[in-house]
């Protein structure tokens, strides 16, 4: 096995002197007939924009029925406000892949889903009038996490629940993280309809600024650190030597993280895959990797990284739809799916990167 | 690996041959263990202590509800007064008699008659302690901007920095790995102002012990600069089993090991270490000083390779208008400039950067509103600077 890769090295080291003996530039000749600007208009038409505008629709949705609920007051209107809290929250694993842009520059994904989120930060805010949900040291008082807090941790009567969550200073509280998640993301998708998308599709280069680079950068690190380590590897430990049940995603409603976690899953294989919003399909990162296995007559990288992610896909199945409990229950099957995600990182981070010559723009924290 | 361990083997035979008629053999052991009569005589307690107490106070630095009193204690391990303080979690650190401070910038080479600087340093560590609690603690809850001190965003973690974009935690840590780790082991323990004073020789050549100890005096000093290198390690006889234990320099030895372009530095230096210790034992004191200019190099390397590292990726950060993590590189890379000042020299009584350059990198980096508005030419200015006194580039080193 590992003879054979030394050799697919080699051969690869080969095939690149020849190339380059060549004679002009040829090797990026060969990079650049790729349509890029046709991919970035793909992603952004078919996945991108489309996927902002639901999410958008399901955060009105979800303003809609905080506002009914602070108008009525019922259980019912609890029950329909949860409802759409959980359809946003779905919802919002379409996009947090995107996180270029706006997104990037408001750092969405932070004021959306740090977790596990701080009661203790939370119960403050709640008790002091002049909380400034800006600070980044209130990321995890924000957005899904805390709402899911206050929707399902507070009380454990729904009765009780209506009754505090009617109280004024938690009234301000959950209206300010509703709003403030509807906010954010109408001035994501604002700049996508007014100018980004076409600045997004021109900047067709391949260089670390280019659209390419980034985006693909923004997906693995979205990969890599919140759906293998935030969702799985974090509270099975792998960080931290012990499990940490309660850092799983969305513990006080506890049985969808199982399901978060594929949704997150889905939109990578998706963007992988060129899936569209709607289903339809668009140019993707597999037919860049079939074109270039192609022109340099190499591996096809894509049927590889496919059968891996379907491996991972086919060990999660097995996880109980709460995290949590899989953690408590019989963490090594969030292990053995960990292990599962890592291979794709390889995947995609060293063999993928080097076949469409990226660069990795990011890098492993210090932990200091 | 084991090419570079048969390497050091055929060196070691060299050395040996080269020793020519001389009949003493240097018996180098694969661990750093040494005996006499049966009892280990090996003891670093105190640097041991040392490091515990500088994790301490630098962990509590990023505590916000802290008061600049406990901070000071943890530096000073003593009251205002000078009385007994109990700053320290671990009760044995309480217990101890020994302090960071007394050891920071108080090396009998540098600093025996340049008590004015010494005081100068010790004083920049308590101005950052100072200044962590009045001048960003009672910020905490602002956002930074430039000319104001608060909290800014670094990936999903939160920083606290000053007006400048410092973060004094991290010139604390990182400036300790010069003005205490370094200082005390290149230009203190492995000195020969250190290692031979008074009967130092006369007792190790006919092993008289220290009083009630199993271990001669220059053993022992070679012993404590050990110490401070491998003191908090899991297992300090095989410290490299398990490199990264501390915060400080133990910690950055382990990066700079990791780049392929300075793989195997570790082993390079505890090889030097143990046939250093082992020739004391042995009274080839030439051996012992070659040994001593073999760490001092690769020690001063260390702390440039690490300076240069955060400096370039603080730059690349600012590129991507990323000033939350620029700015904790920066932090860092601060504090291993600050380090430079304690590297030596071989073969000479100097450091590789004098006081007053060190202090004009310094203020490049915190000049008008410091990280804020730092030029990418200025970083790769210092970078160069750095690189241009040793044998690698600031590319090896960004890596």
């Amino acid at each position: 096995m590992r003879s054979i890769k030394t050799h697919l090295v080699i051969f690869s080291f080969c095939m690149l002197v020849i190339i380059s003996c060549g004679g002009d530039d040829k090797s990026t000749d060969l990079n650049d007939s790729f349509d890029r600007s046709a991919m970035l208009q793909d992603w952004s038409d078919l996945m991108i924009i489309p996927a902002y505008e639901s999410y958008l629709d399901k955060l009105t949705e979800l303003r809609d029925r905080k506002n009914d609920f602070y108008n009525g007051g019922s259980i019912d209107d609890l029950v329909a406000m949860r409802s759409a809290y959980l359809s946003a929250y779905r919802e919002w694993h379409k996009v947090s892949i995107f996180e270029i842009g706006k997104a990037e520059e408001l750092a969405l994904r932070n004021y959306s889903n740090i977790f596990p989120t701080n009661v203790e930060e939370i119960i403050a805010n709640i008790d002091s009038p002049d909380y400034n949900l800006e600070l980044p040291s209130n990321y995890d008082a924000q957005g899904f996490p805390a709402i899911d807090y206050l929707f399902y941790g507070l009380e454990i009567d729904d009765a009780a629940l209506v009754t505090r969550l009617q109280q004024e200073n938690y009234k301000t509280y959950v209206s300010d993280l509703v709003d403030r998640l509807y906010d954010l993301t109408s001035q994501v998708l604002l700049d996508w309809q007014n100018g980004y998308r076409e600045s997004f599709i021109e900047n067709d280069g391949s260089s670390a600024t280019a659209s390419v680079d980034k985006l693909v950068n923004d997906f693995l690190f979205y990969y890599e650190k919140f759906l293998r380590a935030g969702k799985i590897g974090i509270p099975a430990g792998i960080f931290s030597g012990s499990p940490i049940a309660t850092s799983a995603e969305a513990p006080y409603s506890d049985i969808y993280s199982k399901a978060f976690f594929l949704l997150g899953f889905d939109a990578v294989d998706d963007f992988f895959n060129g899936v569209g919003h709607d289903g339809r399909e668009g140019i993707s990162l597999k037919q860049y990797l079939e074109h270039i296995a192609i022109d340099n007559q190499s591996q096809n990288l894509a049927p590889l990284i496919n059968a891996q992610l379907q491996s991972a896909r086919l060990q999660a199945s097995d996880l109980n739809p709460s995290l949590q409990n899989q953690v408590i229950d019989d963490n090594n099957k969030m292990l053995l799916t960990y292990d599962e995600l890592q291979k794709v990182v390889v995947l995609f981070k060293v063999d993928m990167l080097q076949a469409l010559n990226i660069q990795v723009d990011f890098v492993d924290a210090d932990g200091d | 690996m084991s090419i570079r361990t048969i390497f050091s083997f055929l060196l070691v035979s060299v050395l040996l041959t080269s020793c020519g008629d001389d009949t003493t053999t240097i018996d180098t052991p694969v661990n750093y263990e040494f005996t006499r009569s049966g009892n280990s005589s090996v003891s670093f307690s105190g640097q041991t202590a040392r490091i515990g107490m500088a994790t301490e106070l630098v962990k509590a630095m990023s505590d916000l509800d802290q008061d600049a009193t406990t901070l000071t204690e943890m530096y000073s391990n003593e009251t205002a007064t000078g009385g007994d303080a109990d700053p320290f979690q671990d009760a044995d650190l309480n217990a101890s008699t020994k302090s960071v401070k007394s050891k920071v910038a108080a090396s009998t080479d540098f600093f025996a008659s340049n008590t004015a600087e010494s005081a100068e340093i010790k004083a920049d560590f308590q101005s950052w302690i100072d200044a962590q609690v009045s001048e960003v603690f009672i910020n905490k809850d602002n956002l930074a901007q430039a000319g104001s001190a608060g909290q800014i965003a670094d990936g999903s973690s939160v920083r606290y920095v000053n007006s400048k974009g410092l973060e004094y935690n991290q010139a604390v840590n990182k400036s300790l790995i010069g003005a205490l780790m370094i200082d005390q082991i290149c230009n203190n323990y492995l000195s020969p102002a250190v290692l031979d004073a008074g009967s130092n020789i006369e007792d190790n050549n006919s092993i008289i012990v220290a009083d009630g100890k199993s271990y001669t005096t220059m053993e022992h000093k070679w012993d404590e600069a050990y110490g401070y290198l491998f003191g908090f390690s899991a297992d300090p006889t095989d410290p490299l089993m398990t490199l990264g234990d501390d915060s400080f320099l133990n910690k950055y030895l382990s990066r700079v090991n990791a780049d392929s372009d300075f793989d195997g530095i570790a082993t390079d230096i505890f090889n030097a270490f143990k046939l250093g210790r082992a020739a004391i034992v042995a009274g080839e004191y030439d051996v012992r000083d070659e040994q001593a200019e073999i760490l001092k190099e690769k020690l001063a390397m260390v702390i440039a390779i690490r300076a240069v590292y955060y400096l370039q990726h603080g730059k690349v950060a600012l590129a991507n208008n990323d000033n939350g993590g620029a700015f904790h590189d920066l932090s860092e890379g601060f504090g291993f400039v600050y380090s430079l000042r304690f590297t030596r020299q071989t073969d000479s009584d100097e450091a590789y950067f004098t006081k007053s350059e060190v202090d004009g990198f310094i203020n490049l980096l915190t000049d008008g509103n410091g990280f804020w508005d730092v030029s990418a030419a200025t970083l790769d200015q210092i970078s160069e600077d750095i690189a241009d006194k040793f044998s690698f580039t600031v590319a090896q080193a960004a890596q």
